[in-house]
């Protein structure tokens, strides 16, 4: 039994220690934005905040984020609480077919946390670990900005909600 | 191919191994792919998916119900590009409401969501938006217009005072919702002629909005085929042979069956499945399953790895110089104009097999209860989803139901059915319902490839130094015989006998072979510049890997071919290179119009940054004209890409920002391709596997686009693949110019 904090939640998986971090999340706590890309830490389609960091978690063992603090793309907000950085994807358009997004949202997330103000090498080098095939990257560069420039102006919040969903609450999966 | 039984018979073909596809399916195709027209009002024998009794539902497409809510059933995919907002857009201007209070909805497979120019419901082609551009419309507009006539009748007014605005009718400046009316409406004959509005009266389309699918997919709550869950499901891995097309001999799933989470391993058309609790489960299985092949003779036998040794180009080389060929286009004197040519230019180029490795790998999920199959895909073909789900369950077609999902792209990947049939089949053969996964590795080596092509231009010039006589040959794989091998076990009539098809197929093949050509093998070579006489070859070389279409097909490599040739004639002649394809393009306005804009935009022939050089392409696919200049440096055989300008003239843009998107969208894709992309083969088995080896365009590499939209008043054209063919030429020619190096092969290496 494996525990670990989750969108602010603690939670008990019973999952093998070696499974990848990112196939307990998906199959057994059942939340779906993060997403399968290469299962090599290569795309960036599973990054989730652990500790902060934008991690790559199909590579990552469960064992390997016991006691830690994980957010997926549901933590950092919802279709009724957006995040700064969700506000300016969507004004942006930035999605196409969407699903690298999440994970691009969890780096600019861990980026804008650490660097407020960031130039675009600095979102460059941020960003580079997350592919996208329908190259939203010119949109993610102008949103990232927008965001910062928000948040600046302190209208702006990095996470807007500590979610996880209640069905699956305290109890072991 | 993964799915097929097609055979794969050695030809010998000129000195040049061909594979034998089978090819009955064209005839079968052709049948079943008569063109029909957007239907208007319901079809009458076929029951509307959106039966809602007390709505107003004047076709599948669209529902209006009394508690006001509107229902567009989507008929295309959303895979990225667009056609979920666009076409909604495009409904929402003549209905006369907000887009956004739209409610959209993936439509199920139905006769009426056919693809009018294809008879299937298939996304592809760029075409959605200008195929639907005028029936949607007529029905938006005949839609409302009943709506009025309802209120005018129910509100005792004349009709010219019953106006609306987002979705009400405005009456004494009182708004009463479209649902009001709903009633009334339904009881009224559904009009056929309502006015369409002038463009100075759009409020939605040609001005930006936001995407429609922006919010659930930046919160991480858009359904992708991957994220189907539910009570019961099991996962599945399959183990397919390492050389497509190759069978199961035997397996050996000792090792297997008591490892974690495993509940049954089962064989089926193409490999060896584990079925398990959870994927990782599943995919870790596979590990210890041993499998014995038969291997497919040809492309065991077929190496391709761009080197001296390589005899996969030389393949293509040896049918590029044979005499065999089909001719696909003639103008003019044709081939035989060359000779009066005062100067004959020649040069050969080459683009690799590649793969679509869309961010989503496959997958599919299969329910099948007794006799009936439900399933979950991202698919931008639902219908041949269907019917091959039906055939793999082996049950009737009609107890096939498809839930579609935005698709993780598509890039014409998904239009194969392949990993459906696994998940049918995998289904049927373990009683499980199942969610089939790629992992990475499946899906980069067992794609339907861009294929491989070779091409030698012969150009003649008259004595003022212009383009006199245009021959271009090119060898490769066509497309259309593995699109069709794909489908057609599912098409087919089932009381056909499958021996008739094999043979009718063996004679359908040979004729492919050596006469029909499909368009999409020489599409773009040949048709954009002012040239009196002109000639178009193709001749077939394919070693059995299977291939696709790719993001604007043909023209993916066409465009690169034809636009460095250009150049090349162009410095050749120490002409400038815009000024040079302007002589060219005097009937072709559009194209000519692009790339006048595009060098005011870019400043060509004015001062760039030291070391700094442009390259230049203009090509016009799926009705949409492109030019794009690269501004590019090489240090020390390093290339850079600082800037991207892109002009586009693709009508009226529905909506501009996602236009804009699509543009930058190709370039990204286009220059993955052109600096990265080659799927390489030992043995017959794909040697790439995952992004380390067949690596994507990342943001760091990805250069500054500006997009031009030339302002129009015709209707809509193509948008999601036209962006792309220019790039790769605008970059070579970008070299060429920096370096005096010219560039013939993809992807673009500097070294070597």
């Amino acid at each position: 039994m494996i525990s670990f904090v989750l969108n602010d939640q603690t939670v008990q998986v019973s999952a093998a220690p070696d499974t990848p971090l990112l196939w307990v999340i998906r199959d057994h706590l059942k939340l779906k934005g993060s997403k399968f890309g290469c299962g090599m830490g290569l795309c960036g389609a599973c990054s989730m905040l652990v500790d902060g960091e934008s991690t790559r978690t199909c590579v990552l063992p469960l064992a390997a984020v016991a006691g830690r603090n994980v957010t997926t793309i549901e933590g950092i907000g919802n279709p009724d609480m957006l995040s700064t950085l969700q506000s300016a994807w969507v004004e942006n358009s930035v999605p196409q077919c969407g699903y690298c997004q999440s994970g691009q949202l969890v780096s600019a997330t861990a980026l804008l946390s650490k660097n407020s103000n960031p130039s675009d090498e600095e979102i460059d080098n941020a960003m580079s670990g997350n592919i996208c095939r329908c190259g939203t990257y010119p949109k993610i560069k102008n949103a990232i900005k927008q965001a910062a420039m928000d948040l600046k102006n302190g209208d702006g919040r990095l996470q807007a909600v500590a979610y996880f969903d209640p069905a699956t609450l305290n109890s072991e999966v | 191919m993964t799915t097929s039984k097609a055979k794969n018979t050695t030809v010998k073909f000129n000195g040049i191994q061909t594979s034998r596809r089978s090819f009955i399916k064209n005839i079968s195709l052709a049948g079943a792919g008569l063109v029909v027209g957007l239907p208007l009002t319901a079809c009458v024998n076929a029951s509307l998916p959106n039966n809602n009794k007390s709505a107003l539902t004047p076709n599948a497409l669209l529902q209006i119900t009394n508690d006001n809510i509107i229902n567009f059933y989507l008929p295309r995919s959303e895979m990225g590009q667009g056609t979920y907002t666009g076409l909604t857009t495009i409904v929402a201007e003549e209905l006369d409401v907000h887009p956004s209070k739209i409610n959209v909805l993936n439509a199920p497979v139905h006769d009426d969501y056919k693809n009018i120019e294809y008879g299937f419901q298939v996304t592809g082609g760029s075409n959605s938006i200008r195929t639907h551009f005028v029936p949607l419309r007529h029905l938006a507009a005949n839609a409302r217009l009943v709506i009025r006539q309802a209120a005018a009748q129910q509100l005792n007014l004349s009709l010219a005072d019953v106006q609306t605005d987002n979705g009400n009718i405005i009456v004494n400046r009182k708004s009463l919702p479209y649902g009001e009316f709903v009633d009334r409406a339904k009881q009224l004959d559904f009009p056929e002629q309502a006015a369409l509005k002038d463009k100075s009266q759009f409020k939605y389309m040609g001005k930006k909005s936001p995407r429609l699918d922006g919010l659930s997919k930046s919160t991480g709550t858009a359904q992708f085929g991957i994220d189907v869950d539910f009570e019961g499901l099991h996962r599945a891995a399959l183990k397919r042979c390492p050389v497509l097309g190759g069978k199961v001999k035997s397996f050996d799933d000792s090792a297997v069956k008591s490892m974690p989470g495993v509940k049954s391993v089962v064989e089926i058309h193409n490999g060896v499945a584990v079925i398990a609790d959870y994927y990782y489960q599943a995919k870790n299985a596979l590990v210890n399953l041993k499998v014995e092949w038969d291997l497919p003779e040809i492309l065991a036998a077929f190496n391709s790895d761009s080197t001296a040794s390589d005899n996969g180009k030389a393949l293509f080389k040896t049918a590029l110089d044979s005499d065999e060929s089909s001719n696909a286009y003639e103008q003019g004197g044709g081939f035989g104009a060359l000779k009066n040519a005062e100067k004959v230019i020649e040069a050969e180029y080459w683009a690799p097999y590649l793969a679509h490795a869309t961010m989503e790998p496959m997958n599919c999920t299969a329910k099948l209860t007794g006799e009936h199959l439900e399933l979950w895909v991202g698919s931008q073909a639902p219908d041949l989803a269907k019917l091959t789900g039906a055939y793999y369950a082996d049950i009737p077609k009609d107890n096939v139901t498809v839930n579609s999902t935005f698709l993780g792209g598509g890039f014409g990947r998904r239009t194969s059915s392949d990993f459906v049939a696994e998940a049918a089949a995998i289904a049927k053969a373990s009683g499980f319902s199942v969610q089939l996964v790629w992992s990475r590795e499946d899906d980069m080596k067992n794609d339907f490839y861009r294929p491989a092509s070779m091409v030698k231009f012969s150009v003649g010039l008259n004595n003022e130094g212009l383009i006199d006589s245009w021959v271009v040959k090119r060898a490769g794989p066509q497309i259309m015989p593995y699109t069709l091998d794909d489908v057609v076990d599912s098409i087919m009539p089932g009381f056909l006998p499958k021996g008739l098809v094999d043979g009718l197929s063996k004679v359908g093949y040979s004729l492919y072979s050596s006469l029909l050509v499909d368009h999409a093998s020489v599409e773009g070579l040949y048709e954009d510049y002012d040239v009196p006489h002109k000639s178009s070859d193709h001749v077939t070389v394919d070693p059995g890997l299977p291939v696709g279409p790719w993001r604007s097909v043909g023209h993916s490599y066409s465009g690169f071919f034809k636009e460095s040739m250009m150049d090349e004639i162009a410095s050749l002649k120490n002409q400038d290179a815009v000024e040079f394809r302007l002589k060219h393009l005097k009937n072709n306005p559009k194209l000519a119009n692009t790339l006048s804009v595009a060098a005011e935009k870019a400043g060509w022939n004015k001062p760039l940054p030291s070391g700094h050089f442009h390259g230049v392409a203009s090509h016009k696919s799926f009705s949409s004209f492109v030019t794009q200049i690269a501004e590019v440096s090489v240090t020390n055989n390093q290339l850079h890409i600082h800037n991207v300008v892109c002009v586009v003239d693709c009508g009226l843009a529905v909506n501009p920002d996602i236009v804009k998107a699509q543009m930058e969208s190709g370039i990204i894709y286009g220059l993955s391709a052109a600096l990265h992309g080659e799927i390489t083969l030992k043995q017959g088995e794909v040697q790439q596997s995952n992004f380390h080896d067949y690596p994507a365009l990342r943001i760091n590499e990805s250069p500054n686009i500006e997009v031009v939209i030339i302002e129009s008043d015709d209707a809509p054209t193509g948008v999601g693949e036209p962006g792309l063919p220019p790039i790769a030429a605008a970059v070579a020619n970008g070299i060429f110019a920096a370096t005096g190096k010219r560039l013939r092969s993809l992807p673009l290496k500097l070294r070597g």
